[in-house]
């Protein structure tokens, strides 16, 4: 950590650091479960079913997926040497990532204005999603995995643009697709009327992706372990106790999450599921600390010296509660379960 | 590895990205604003037409949304993708300012437009109506910052460069740079009177077609007296931002007016307008050019001989290629006066009442003109951010960062991928697009769907139905 950084100035950065992963978080949380009602949807045979899960994040999609936006807003303003030089690393996966997020967005949009078409725009809103879980997960992995940078006062990235690609980068895309399926389909189960079919098949999904997930996150904490020095540190060091408390609240919210999933409880299922989401990420950008980009970018080095107190002030302590009572009051008007007839063109 | 072919692709994929985004926004900024306004009229009025015209816009509205929307968020990107050395040198400032737009008028307009879109019947209209106004407010938000990132690259005031880094040093005079409030008083202005000219060739197109015409002579009639007064106040803005530019921008003026020699020959002040010419930057000069006089004095100092500083004020290395910004100025302001005539054209045929009647030559012809017009405001907006753009070459921020230096470091190969790709991409997006719009329009407003006034209809429940297939636990303890 650099001498010459007052101790507001760390202040804010830390302040900063912590709006970044809490934007992120919340896109995760919220847009994890539309990509993952869209890998499901890939599934779902009746078109007018698929209509329907399009029309269920009718209302949402678009703010849920602003969360992305805020995220990368926040890093180019307080942390533009991890901007420039991160996306440059990323460049790849990040084009097939807004690629397939552009999709998405288009098959949303303009699936209710057709009739011949509309199968062309289920098949593209699936495998949009599908790409964008895997490619964003990737990015996630290769980011843990650090990149070289130049020399010079403003370092930038030095590397091919395929180095992203990693076994363990691979898995994080997979653990991505996996996790998000979980999602996705206690959303669909919580968004439809109680007499729909297409409950019943997320129900099945819900029991094989819980199980898959579980096996993800094992495999990729254990990997991780195993691979990152910085994250073997941390957790079996002296602090060893309080990262084992942090693992068995994760348990524990799994169990809540299972048990309401079965009682047919569908929001506190979604609820318990990204408490466990919350959790996990706390810890994995606690793990990271003082790394932004382990072994490459820590948080000092990397943040705008121009970030002040006023600047975060105004943006967090304005801008980012209004944010959150506007996101949760459109969820709310939009709350209602639909049914599959519901579709696109009564609104 | 680094070779002029990679720098001028990743260029071209910016100039590409960023000129297929521009499509929309203006449309979503200015279309806000009228529908606004339409809602407004229909709670005031409590006049069912007004209802139908909203519903009907707003179609036309979310098509245009989404694909800025899928659009805007590869902007974002493609900042630190193409140019990482600018994105990480100018962050402090110029990414703030995009973290702003992001934050305060991005996420404030997904907000509100699930609201405004799905929320008919399910709202108070009020509430609906507060939502429009608020989709407005942060469509207009987002353009402000926006303009204000742009001309802070074209003026920057309010930084110091240390070490490689823009630093801020007082905050007022970067963010009130002086190109920022007219730059975006143009740009506001040019997307309302975009949208104004986009309902008044689609109402056109009705009367045309003879279909609708009562309820679209209403829009027609109101656009075009607003249209009326949009026109020339953006003839004027854009002369005020021409002034500015000229104060400090000298070169990007000269480039604009294909002015290279700030003399004559004879030693007496140039002071030719030309009309068309034939830029040789190679030579420094123009090989042949129809020229007015006295008219670029007139234009740019207001005064009969004043002294435009030409080309050769500036360094070879450092002047801008003019055939873009010259030509560009040049569409743009014919379309400006262009416009401006068919909104008298227009008020005219309303005034004397030649607009509603049946048949007539006259009328016939100005409405062809009139759905001719909806397409030129595009065109004019583009050939503005062209001649913005290249006007400013060679700098990437005025006089403090060349292109070479804030361009990423990309293989031929990288680059050409991605142009490819996106002009592959960009160019389905907008295909699309036109094509729904087309279809919403061929298919006209619904006149049978009920008037939503909102907060009557169930919102739904949240309680489980009795009866349903898994209203019993799946799995109880025995």
């Amino acid at each position: 950590m650099p001498a010459d950084i007052g101790e507001l100035h760390l202040f804010v950065i830390y302040a900063w650091w912590f709006a970044l992963g809490f934007s992120l978080l919340l896109y995760i949380m919220l847009d994890g479960a539309d990509l993952g009602a869209g890998v499901f949807s890939l599934f779902v045979r009746d078109p007018d079913e698929r209509g329907g899960i399009m029309a269920a994040m009718a209302g949402t999609w678009d703010a849920n997926e602003t969360w992305l936006v805020v995220a990368g807003g926040v890093l180019f303003g307080t942390f533009p040497l991890v901007y420039g030089s991160a996306f440059h690393y990323l460049m790849l996966p990040l084009i097939i990532v807004l690629w397939s997020i552009m999709m998405r967005a288009i098959a949303l949009e303009f699936r209710h204005h057709s009739e011949r078409s509309a199968h062309l725009w289920d098949g593209l809103f699936g495998v949009a999603s599908l790409t964008t879980l895997f490619f964003a997960g990737m990015a996630m992995g290769a980011v843990l995995e650090g990149y070289p940078l130049t020399e010079g006062n403003v370092p930038t990235y030095a590397g091919g643009m395929f180095r992203f690609i990693s076994p363990f980068s691979l898995w994080t895309g997979v653990g991505a697709v996996v996790a998000a399926s979980l999602a996705g389909s206690l959303f669909i189960r919580a968004r439809f009327e109680r007499t729909e079919a297409i409950r019943r098949h997320a129900a099945r999904w819900v029991d094989r992706s819980f199980y898959a997930s579980l096996v993800a996150v094992v495999v990729t904490v254990v990997w991780s372990l195993l691979k990152f020095p910085w994250a073997a540190d941390k957790w079996l060091g002296p602090y060893f106790w309080v990262w084992g408390l942090v693992a068995l609240a994760v348990v524990y919210a799994v169990v809540r999450m299972r048990r309401s999933s079965r009682h047919g409880r569908d929001l506190f299922a979604i609820l318990w599921l990204n408490a466990a989401i919350a959790i996990m990420w706390l810890a994995m950008m606690f793990t990271m600390l003082p790394w932004l980009v382990p072994n490459t970018w820590t948080i000092y080095d990397a943040a705008s010296p121009s970030v002040s107190l006023v600047t975060f002030t105004m943006a967090m302590g304005g801008f980012l509660p209004v944010m959150l009572i506007y996101n949760w009051y459109q969820i709310w008007v939009f709350r209602a379960r639909i049914s599959k007839l519901t579709g696109y063109g009564h609104h | 590895m680094e070779s002029a072919t990679a720098i001028m692709l990743s260029r071209l994929d910016f100039a590409w990205v960023a000129s297929m985004h521009f499509l929309y926004p203006p449309l979503t900024i200015g279309l806000a604003l009228l529908l606004f306004l339409a809602e407004w009229r229909w709670l005031r009025t409590d006049d069912d037409t007004w209802y139908r015209l909203t519903r009907f816009f707003e179609k036309l509205f979310i098509i245009n949304f989404g694909a800025g929307v899928a659009t805007g968020v590869t902007m974002e990107m493609a900042f630190g993708i193409l140019y990482g050395p600018f994105s990480q040198a100018a962050g402090p400032y110029f990414g703030n300012v995009l973290g702003y737009e992001t934050i305060t008028a991005f996420m404030y307009e997904a907000g509100f437009i699930g609201l405004m879109i799905f929320g008919w019947g399910k709202i108070s209209r009020r509430m609906h109506l507060f939502s429009t106004f608020n989709v407005m407010l942060s469509s207009t938000l987002s353009a402000f910052w926006i303009m204000n990132a742009n001309s802070w690259m074209q003026t920057p005031t309010g930084v110091e460069l240390r070490d490689g880094i823009f630093h801020v040093t007082d905050w007022g005079a970067a963010i009130f740079n002086p190109n920022f409030l007219p730059s975006f008083a143009h740009m506001w202005v040019a997307a309302v009177e975009l949208a104004l000219f986009v309902v008044i060739g689609v109402s056109a197109w009705y009367l045309l077609k003879k279909r609708h015409e009562d309820m679209f002579s209403r829009p027609l009639a109101y656009a075009l007296v607003a249209a009326a007064l949009v026109a020339p106040l953006q003839v004027y803005l854009g002369d005020d931002l021409g002034q500015v530019v000229a104060e400090h921008q000298p070169a990007a003026l000269a480039a604009m007016e294909g002015h290279y020699h700030t003399y004559a020959p004879d030693g007496s002040v140039n002071t030719g307008w030309h009309i068309v010419a034939w830029p040789d930057d190679a030579a420094g000069e123009n090989r042949w050019a129809l020229t007015i006089p006295h008219a670029l004095s007139l234009i740019e100092t207001h005064t009969w001989n004043g002294k435009v500083p030409g080309l050769d004020q500036t360094p070879k290395a450092n002047r801008p290629p003019v055939w873009i910004p010259f030509y560009g100025f040049r569409v743009m302001l014919a379309i400006g006066f262009f416009l401006v005539l068919v909104a008298f054209w227009g008020v005219w045929m309303v005034y004397t009442r030649r607009l509603f009647s049946a048949g007539g030559r006259a009328r016939r012809w100005f409405l062809r003109t009139a759905v001719f017009s909806a397409f030129l405001p595009f065109l004019a907006i583009w050939t503005g951010w062209w001649t913005r753009e290249v006007a400013r070459q060679p700098w990437l921020v005025d006089g403090m960062m060349r292109i070479e230096q804030g361009v990423s470091r990309m293989t031929v190969a990288e680059a050409a991928i991605w142009l490819v790709g996106f002009i592959i991409f960009e160019l389905v997006v907008w295909f699309f697009t036109w094509y729904f719009m087309a279809k919403v329009i061929r298919q006209g407003p619904d006149l049978e769907a009920p008037v939503l006034r909102g907060g009557d209809d169930a919102i739904g429940h949240l309680e489980s139905q009795p009866g349903a297939d898994d209203a019993r636990p799946a799995y109880e303890r025995p």
